[in-house]
């Protein structure tokens, strides 16, 4: 196998070149997110710049233990987000979202590492960061959708809410609807992608593959592999993270706290 | 009114609640007996409705006691509770799916696992209230108000509860169709019906009607 070909500083200096067509696009048609351009291409250079540090550092150690604090690490991260995302209270929901997003890496991760790649020792940084970090993001993903999705349409179908609750209704029976429309619209994209993979576009972690110089079929028993674990991923996730929330997001005569959403 | 304890079906001892600050009930007792068809009346905004809520306990009042079949509700037993009450809300929103769908759910919910064999009654009930059979396949948000009102109402009648709270449950049915249901629970004696009431039609089967203001301190 050929190994690949790094990029030269020099050449990256030169990739921000191509920023000058939409600049000029951006301003031409007045569109006025120069400021946000900015800082966003600025954070994404000095943010990758130290995860490139780091996990130089990270790989060469190759701790396990460091390895999964870096895991908790994105994790803790993860979780802050999806609550900024999804304009939900935060206290109520850390520990119960943080649960639900450790079991949803964890699990499909042990099955990935142990079972699918029967990697030699139990935490390869080399595997297992990058693994993690993309069934961590798509995680988060489903989890906004999740969240906002149930805790939203409960509060706009209040009294259809109300009206299965006053026909006897258990607190799970009454929110199982909700519950099953959250899962899924967070699972739909997930299934929509798998369905129309390798025809629209080529997934990421496929094209790095192929990049690193490996055969394609490794490569696509690699993305086969991680579409997988991604799903399961986010079906645990979301489903533990609105088990876990409505324990305390309901007052005891199965009302919702009115304070879970931060603004109406 | 005579007091007897034991007859007491619902039970409103001195309720107080604020909304935003504002009283919505103030110092409101009302007690509603065995097999009574009690109407409440007054302006819109005078709490009628939030007095049906706070029985369900979908709204706490702020102080006071509701008493229901002789016990005082508690965060412990409303949901005992509401096994007792049948419940049609002013404009019925039943979710979605087909109107088969709708009255089935339900009965699906462990709590009303001993009813399942009223919904063979469902036809009677139906062409009771005028309703014709080819509506159960039709989506339930494609009815129109009147229809889900006496879907609602036909709910209620099937879960046999010995308490039904009518929320201005026939404001949108013709005088036909708002005699039928009057017909019924007049006939139903054993039922004790708390409802609230808009318009003067309703009033036709109650047994008393209580202005909002009489039931309250001012």
């Amino acid at each position: 196998m050929n190994q690949i070909i790094d990029i030269s500083l020099l050449g990256l200096a030169g990739g921000y070149l191509l920023m000058i067509f939409p600049v000029a696009i951006i301003l031409y048609l007045q569109v006025g997110m120069m400021k946000e351009t900015a800082v966003a291409v600025l954070r994404m250079t000095v943010q990758l710049l130290f995860v490139g540090l780091y996990l130089q550092v990270v790989f060469k150690l190759n701790n396990p233990f460091l390895n999964l604090a870096w895991v908790a690490a994105m994790i803790l991260v993860a979780d802050l987000s999806i609550l900024k995302g999804c304009r939900l209270k935060l206290k109520r929901f850390l520990l119960p979202m943080f649960t639900a997003l450790v079991v949803g890496t964890v699990l499909p991760m042990i099955f990935f590492a142990g079972i699918i790649l029967r990697l030699p020792g139990w935490f390869e940084a080399q595997y297992v960061i990058p693994l993690a970090g993309m069934i961590l993001g798509n995680c988060l993903r489903a989890d906004i959708i999740g969240l906002n999705s149930f805790y939203q349409s409960i509060h706009k179908n209040e009294k259809a809410y109300h009206q299965s609750l006053a026909y006897g209704a258990a607190l799970t029976e009454a929110v199982n609807p909700f519950f099953r429309d959250a899962l899924r619209s967070a699972l739909a994209p997930t299934i929509a992608s798998m369905a129309t993979i390798g025809l629209v576009s080529l997934p990421g972690m496929m094209t790095g593959v192929i990049l690193a110089g490996a055969d394609p079929f490794t490569a696509i028993k690699y993305q086969i592999a991680i579409m997988i674990a991604i799903f399961s991923g986010t079906a645990i996730t979301v489903f533990l993270a609105i088990r876990l929330t409505v324990a305390n997001s309901f007052n005891a005569f199965g009302i919702l706290h009115p304070d879970i959403l931060r603004d109406s | 009114m005579i007091s007897n304890d034991s007859e007491t079906v619902v039970d409103l001892n001195r309720l107080h609640l604020y909304f935003d600050g504002q009283p919505v009930l103030k110092d409101l007792s009302l007690g509603v007996f065995h097999g009574d068809k009690v109407t409440l009346t007054g302006p819109s905004g005078s709490g009628k409705s939030t007095v049906l809520r706070c029985i369900l306990g979908l709204v706490m009042p702020d102080s006071g006691t509701i008493t229901i079949l002789g016990e005082p509700v508690t965060r412990h037993n409303i949901w005992q509770k509401r096994r007792h009450i049948a419940y049609v809300a002013q404009e019925p929103d039943l979710g979605t799916g087909s109107v088969k769908e709708v009255i089935e759910i339900p009965f699906s919910y462990r709590a009303n696992a001993g009813m399942r064999d009223n919904l063979a009654r469902l036809p009677e009930i139906m062409e009771r209230f005028n309703l014709p059979q080819p509506l159960l396949d039709k989506q339930i948000t494609r009815l129109s108000g009147g229809e889900k009102q006496r879907i609602a109402l036909s709910i209620a009648i099937l879960l046999a509860r010995p308490i039904v709270l009518l929320d201005e449950a026939s404001s949108a049915l013709d005088a036909e169709n708002k005699q039928a249901v009057a017909d019924y629970f007049k006939q139903a004696q054993n039922t004790t019906v708390l409802s609230v009431a808009h318009d003067s039609e309703w009033l036709g089967f109650a047994t008393r009607v209580v202005d909002m203001k009489e039931i309250q301190k001012t």
